[in-house]
């Protein structure tokens, strides 16, 4: 039985490498085929149009949080401060209160994320036992004018709809 | 002294100082926009004035007025403030002042007079090169030195070494051209470059010294600190170099005072080189003997070129995604009417130039347009050259880089020397 | 008449360099007066329509050797506090310049006395470069190449004492 043995070619040895003046022609020449056909032809770019043309995005990206709803539209979350306890950065502040539809004992009366502070980790979303927290909105751009703005609040949380449907989430993996 | 006497002047003050503070925004439009396609990018190409781009020019627009309105910080542990002040201004006046004796057309004869179409009228020629060049440095060692600050101390000391060895191998290759062209004259080096060897081939530096110039382009690359050289602003190393504690209008003096370096070091290699401002198989006189051809043959090929142009902005000036209206179309149909009344004017010129004006002085002022053309396309494609070496090798390491001047450059200089004198000592 | 107010310009930015050079104590400001000095020389040779000395003032001494000693002081990256203090700087100097009063006269008065003190130039080309060059490898050949002897001795001395410190270590 023999080894497998790999032999590692190694390169610049030889007297045209050392000379380095004709690697350095092929270099220009390969830099130089890349500019022309881009110069003649720009629509071969690796570029997105970025503003006008969105980046894809899957349905495992972290993007900004949104708050779920059964189908009666009456939110999952049960304030069980699974969410806040985990969070690293703190970002999140839950006040519950008295739930009165009759599905389970809490509500959310207050459900603030601190979008300056989060971390896009993801761990509310591993954290909560309802499924009522997810990030797949699909907003991958966060942007305001000034911090308050930055501040999510339960309705903005619930208002936000999902950027995929439950099955291709489901095979997303979260 | 005539009222010809001083427009002329004018003319070749104006071209000297304003060509390369110019080219300063092609070349940075050139380094930007030639980089990105090297690299398979777009480059900037949002900036815009009502929905025109140029191509990108407007970036440049844009970035001047930003650095303009910057502030202008000179940090309070400076201790030498006049020599943080000056050392920018040093570095931009002596590279626009270098350019001063490179000629961008040929002695122009107009009546009995004889004009040298360069900004400092002298024959000094490379000898003054060198020395404004050599200036450079002190820009360079004053901005490390006053920064009082490691980074900067270290950027000036890499530059100052860099520029101090590679000054020998330029000056030797330099001397072995001299050889050649048996002058120190810019002008008549060039006039040297319009003859033909053996009656076919431009006598050009390029052929005549095929080691020297690779061994100016070298030093050439090295004194404009630019990469392959550019260890002086090493970012992953010390940040900015010798200008990391410039900001505002000061930096803009820096950073336009390398490209018109690069201009004035892309002229002289042009014109060292290259053949100047020589169109290759007609030299002046060819040109004058043969004007009213050359310009038919002119009238016929400029709208040939403006279709390709004009082509060429049709297929590449539209955005790439799905756009209604796409407002890049009707700037290609703006840029398209533009090539075509550039190119009415000049045909309504040449004309013009045809029927009352050929033979006589029109002439000599038509040769030396065509020149300063083919000069100002020589030292763009020469620009190109930079920032296509540029985007193509990686830096070298500082202990290669002297290897390089001093083992390899200086040797080969001295033996170029030796060999192109033999040769000339055998020839004559 | 222009060419006098640059010959006066010129030595009056020559002496003011000088002085500067003596009279600054940081070394950085003395080379930069120094370089000043050099470059209004390089002014009155070109005002002396010599060309190519010109070139060479510039390349050479306001080039090269002042950027090398820029270099060297940058290098050494002196502070106020490492320079000597100096007393009595002044009693010295103004001591200096009644001893070397006398000679400057008496140089004065020599070069008053020259016979061609009064005279013009008007060859054709005086100080041209292709001039020099000719009158220099014609005429003067041998001390020339001995000059060039003597740089190249000095160079190899240089080199070998610079091997030497290595040999040591």
């Amino acid at each position: 039985m023999s080894i497998k043995v790999k032999t590692i070619v190694r390169y610049g040895r030889s007297w045209q490498e050392r000379l380095y003046l004709i690697e350095v022609f092929k270099g220009m020449a390969c830099t130089f085929r890349h500019f022309i056909t881009n110069f003649l032809d720009n629509s071969k770019l690796y570029v997105r149009h970025y503003p006008e043309v969105k980046p894809e995005i899957t349905p495992r990206w972290r993007g900004r949080h949104r708050l779920t709803t059964h189908e009666d539209g009456t939110i999952k979350c049960v304030a069980c401060y699974m969410c806040q306890t985990n969070c690293p950065a703190q970002c999140i502040q839950i006040e519950a209160g008295e739930r009165t539809d009759g599905r389970t004992e809490k509500v959310p009366l207050k459900f603030d994320i601190d979008l300056l502070e989060c971390i896009y980790c993801g761990y509310c979303v591993e954290a909560c036992p309802m499924d009522a927290i997810r990030m797949d909105t699909g907003i991958f751009s966060v942007t305001a004018t000034n911090r308050e703005e930055m501040k999510m609040t339960i309705d903005q949380l619930r208002s936000t709809p999902g950027a995929f449907s439950e099955e291709e989430y489901k095979k997303g993996g979260a | 002294m005539t009222l010809q006497d001083i427009l002329l002047i004018i003319i070749r003050v104006a071209i000297g100082a304003f060509v390369p503070l110019c080219f300063v925004a092609v070349s940075v439009w050139m380094e930007r926009r030639g980089a990105s396609f090297i690299q398979d990018r777009s480059g900037p190409n949002r900036a815009n004035i009502l929905g025109f781009r140029a191509g990108g020019l407007i970036q440049n627009l844009a970035d001047a007025v930003k650095l303009f309105f910057k502030e202008d910080v000179i940090p309070a542990h400076i201790k030498h403030k006049f020599y943080f002040v000056l050392a920018p201004i040093i570095v931009c006046v002596t590279a626009l002042v270098s350019f001063a004796v490179v000629p961008f057309a040929d002695t122009l004869v107009l009546g009995d007079k004889e004009y040298l179409m360069q900004a400092i009228p002298t024959d000094l020629g490379i000898l003054w090169f060198l020395a404004i060049a050599s200036f450079a440095v002190y820009g360079i060692i004053l901005a490390g030195w006053s920064s009082h600050n490691k980074y900067g101390m270290l950027g000036g000391l890499r530059s100052a070494a860099q520029v101090i060895s590679y000054e020998i191998p330029m000056g030797l290759a330099i001397i072995s051209l001299l050889v050649v062209y048996g002058t120190v004259s810019l002008n008549e080096m060039a006039q040297f470059q319009g003859q033909l060897l053996f009656g076919f081939i431009p006598m050009w530096g390029v052929i005549l010294q095929p080691i020297g110039v690779v061994i100016f382009m070298v030093a050439a690359f090295a004194e404009a600190n630019r990469t392959p050289f550019d260890l002086a602003e090493g970012e992953s190393e010390i940040v900015a170099g010798y200008h990391v504690e410039y900001s505002g209008l000061k930096f803009t003096i820096f950073f336009m005072g390398e490209y018109v370096a690069m201009f004035a070091s892309s002229a002289i290699i042009v014109t060292l080189y290259f053949g100047g401002y020589q169109i290759p198989w007609f030299n002046t006189a060819t040109l004058l003997k043969y004007a009213v051809p050359v310009t038919l043959l002119l009238m016929i090929a400029t709208p040939i070129i403006a279709k390709f142009v004009a082509a060429w902005i049709r297929k590449n000036n539209v955005s790439h995604y799905e756009r209604e209206n796409d407002p890049r179309v009707r700037e290609a149909n703006v840029y398209i009417k533009i090539v075509w009344g550039a190119v009415i004017l000049l045909e309504a010129i040449f004309f013009l130039y045809l029927v009352f004006a050929s033979g006589g002085a029109a002439d000599n002022i038509l040769v030396a347009c065509l020149q300063i053309c083919t000069f100002l396309a020589k030292t763009t494609f020469m620009l190109f050259v930079y920032v296509w070496v540029r985007w193509t090798l990686p830096r070298f390491r500082y202990d290669q880089l002297q290897k390089l001047g001093w083992n390899v450059l200086l040797p080969l200089s001295l033996l170029n020397i030796f060999v192109t004198s033999a040769i000339v000592v055998a020839l004559s | 008449m222009f060419a006098d107010g640059l010959f006066i310009l010129f030595t009056v930015i020559a002496v003011t360099g000088a002085a500067g050079l003596v009279l600054f104590k940081h070394p950085m400001n003395g080379a930069m007066s120094f370089i000043v000095t050099l470059i209004a020389m390089a002014g009155l040779y070109a005002l002396l329509s010599a060309k190519l000395i010109f070139a060479i003032q510039l390349i050479v001494y306001a080039g090269a050797i002042m950027s090398l000693i820029l270099f060297i002081i940058m290098f050494l990256n002196i502070q106020e506090e490492d320079l000597p203090v100096e007393e009595g700087r002044f009693k010295y100097l103004i001591g200096g310049a009644i001893i070397v009063a006398p000679i400057g006269l008496f140089l004065t008065r020599v070069i008053k006395s020259f016979p061609g003190a009064e005279k013009t130039i008007t060859v054709e080309g005086f100080g041209g470069i292709k001039e020099v060059g000719l009158i220099l490898f014609r005429e003067w050949l041998l001390p020339f190449e001995i000059v060039s002897i003597l740089l190249l001795v000095s160079l190899v001395g240089a080199v070998v004492l610079a091997g030497k410190r290595r040999m040591v270590k």
